[in-house]
């Protein structure tokens, strides 16, 4: 195929460096079972994530998320399908392979999300640049940043991500480009 | 082991018959996640159930619940741990293994349910009896019913549940009731 | 089933003069069994294939399937959250995923406190914190900033 080489799509992709994406709504507020399940996940029986009656005495005076819950929660969601496609900064980037690895996650934490509250996010593209990887010597590596703001238009949480790219060993080899 | 012999202990199960557990409500009231995650394990988008805007403009004038879905949401679900346990029918019942299969399950369905409802159940044992399948000559087949009712304490739902509990294979060859290996 | 309920069993709050640099941040072990995975699915909601299905991971060409960064966070989560108690904070996060966990492997997430300081009236710890298995050592090196109640403030 005369498609264009990983190094000319880099040079696209980054002229999207710092483009930033419009405010994505998640579709319901932040609810008790999600928390349930992400604290039945690893085990975390706290009752501050948990139990309403301890919560409402508690610091918050209410049940609020655990730290990073808000990745999984925010934005539309695994479900419905969607009527249009969300804009992702990572998402318009055109790389040679399709298979994603995260590596690096960054957060920051500024306040507590409680149940309830309506979060929104939005997708900043921080960096893009090629550097081998075992499985692909043309691994696009992203680096996203997503601000996480609440219904008062509050950052409650910054994360930044470090993920790679890569075309699985099929694709490396039928593009000629020997592991390095 | 000189232990009771499955009859004995169906003897002692029929007892529970016609006993209710006592109410336990769930530990949150129906939320809209969960019913989103049992939709999109059965790849449903029917927006009744998904979406609050157009669920405002049915005659429903709110997400409500797919059918059968309470199953999954009301009690106190499988975390976190309960600090005291609630006595179900099922778990007194005595039984000679503790393998289970669902196989009936009927459905009666009353009251549609509503993102917001703070649904509560309890159990009832029907029926008990023994009745062979492939895996245990000696199985005891379980009817019991659910009741599910709403905060204004209104029945919404009646299930009844047929469920079979087997012994292993080992269990089963340790007692020395070996299963009929010709065709029967 | 679940082997890991004992370590927040008693929540006491940690204050931050009871805490001193190498102090070591209490841990927990989650096997990679295939319920772990179920409940990783279920918890992250994360259904990208490479996580769940070995014949896509190894089209992929990985050896299995690998947890993901959801469950992975998660578990730190629940370090950090234990740790600080419901006074304190945590503030910042940094995580490497270098090396994978896959089935069969336990991963154990622990930490030791690095620095102990403050900034304006804010009482902090610095934290390494980072998941190991057997298979490998250190797999997930991480760093964490978490603010902690003081006994000084507590009381004036």
């Amino acid at each position: 195929m005369a498609t264009n080489t990983p190094e000319e799509m880099l040079q696209e992709a980054r002229k999207l460096i710092g483009w930033e994406t419009e405010p994505v709504p998640s579709r319901y507020p932040v609810e008790y079972d999600p928390i349930r399940r992400y604290c039945h996940m690893v085990g975390d029986d706290n009752p501050l994530f948990m139990d309403p009656e301890h919560a409402a005495n508690a610091r918050y005076g209410s049940v609020i998320a655990p730290p990073f819950f808000i990745r999984q929660t925010s934005g539309p969601g695994p479900w419905p399908p969607r009527s249009q496609e969300i804009p992702t900064a990572s998402g318009r980037v055109l790389s040679p392979g399709d298979r994603n690895i995260v590596l690096n996650t960054e957060f920051e934490l500024l306040k507590p999300v409680k149940v309830g509250d309506r979060i929104s996010q939005t997708q900043r593209l921080v960096d893009v640049y090629i550097k081998p990887i075992r499985l692909d010597p043309k691994t696009f590596w992203l680096v996203n940043e997503t601000i996480f703001r609440n219904q008062d238009d509050e950052v409650v949480a910054t994360m930044r991500n470090t993920m790679v790219r890569h075309r699985t060993p099929e694709q490396v080899k039928a593009a000629g480009d020997a592991e390095a | 082991m000189a232990d009771k012999t499955p009859e004995d202990i169906l003897e002692d199960a029929r007892k529970f018959i016609g006993i209710e557990s006592q109410t336990v409500a769930s530990r949150y009231a129906v939320e809209y996640d969960p019913i989103r995650r049992y939709c999109h394990m059965v790849d449903d988008d029917n927006p009744l159930f998904l979406d609050p805007e157009y669920a405002a403009t049915t005659e429903f004038g709110s997400v409500v619940a797919p059918p059968f879905f309470i199953r999954q949401t009301a009690g106190p679900g499988p975390w976190p741990p309960r600090t005291e346990e609630v006595p179900g029918v099922l778990a007194q019942v005595p039984s000679p293994g503790d393998r289970t299969i669902n196989l009936n399950t009927e459905f009666e369905c009353y009251k549609p349910i509503k993102v917001g409802d703070r649904i509560s159940h309890k159990q009832r044992l029907v029926d008990i009896y023994i009745k062979a399948i492939r895996l245990d000559p000696k199985s005891f087949w379980t009817v019991y019913d659910t009741i599910y009712t709403n905060q204004d304490g209104e029945v919404v739902l009646v299930m009844r549940n047929t469920l079979c509990r087997h012994r292993t294979p080992e269990e089963v060859k340790a007692a020395g009731d070996a299963p009929e290996t010709s065709s029967s | 089933m679940d082997e890991t309920m004992t370590t927040e069993a008693k929540r006491e709050q940690r204050y931050w003069d009871d805490v001193n640099e190498g102090d070591e941040v209490p841990g927990f072990e989650r096997p990679v069994t295939p319920t772990q995975i179920a409940l990783q699915v279920s918890g992250s909601q994360d259904f990208y294939e490479v996580h769940h299905d070995q014949e896509f991971a190894r089209a992929g060409g990985h050896p299995d399937i690998f947890v993901n960064t959801g469950f992975t966070t998660a578990c730190f989560g629940r370090l950090l959250s234990s740790f600080v108690g419901e006074a304190g904070w945590v503030k910042k996060f940094h995580m490497e995923m270098r090396r994978m966990n896959h089935p069969g492997d336990v991963m154990k997430l622990t930490g030791k406190v690095i620095r102990k300081y403050t900034e304006g009236d804010e009482h902090l710890l610095e934290l390494e914190i980072w998941s190991e298995n057997e298979r490998i050592g250190v797999t997930t090196p991480s760093t964490a900033t978490v603010l902690l109640p003081s006994r000084r403030q507590a009381t004036s």
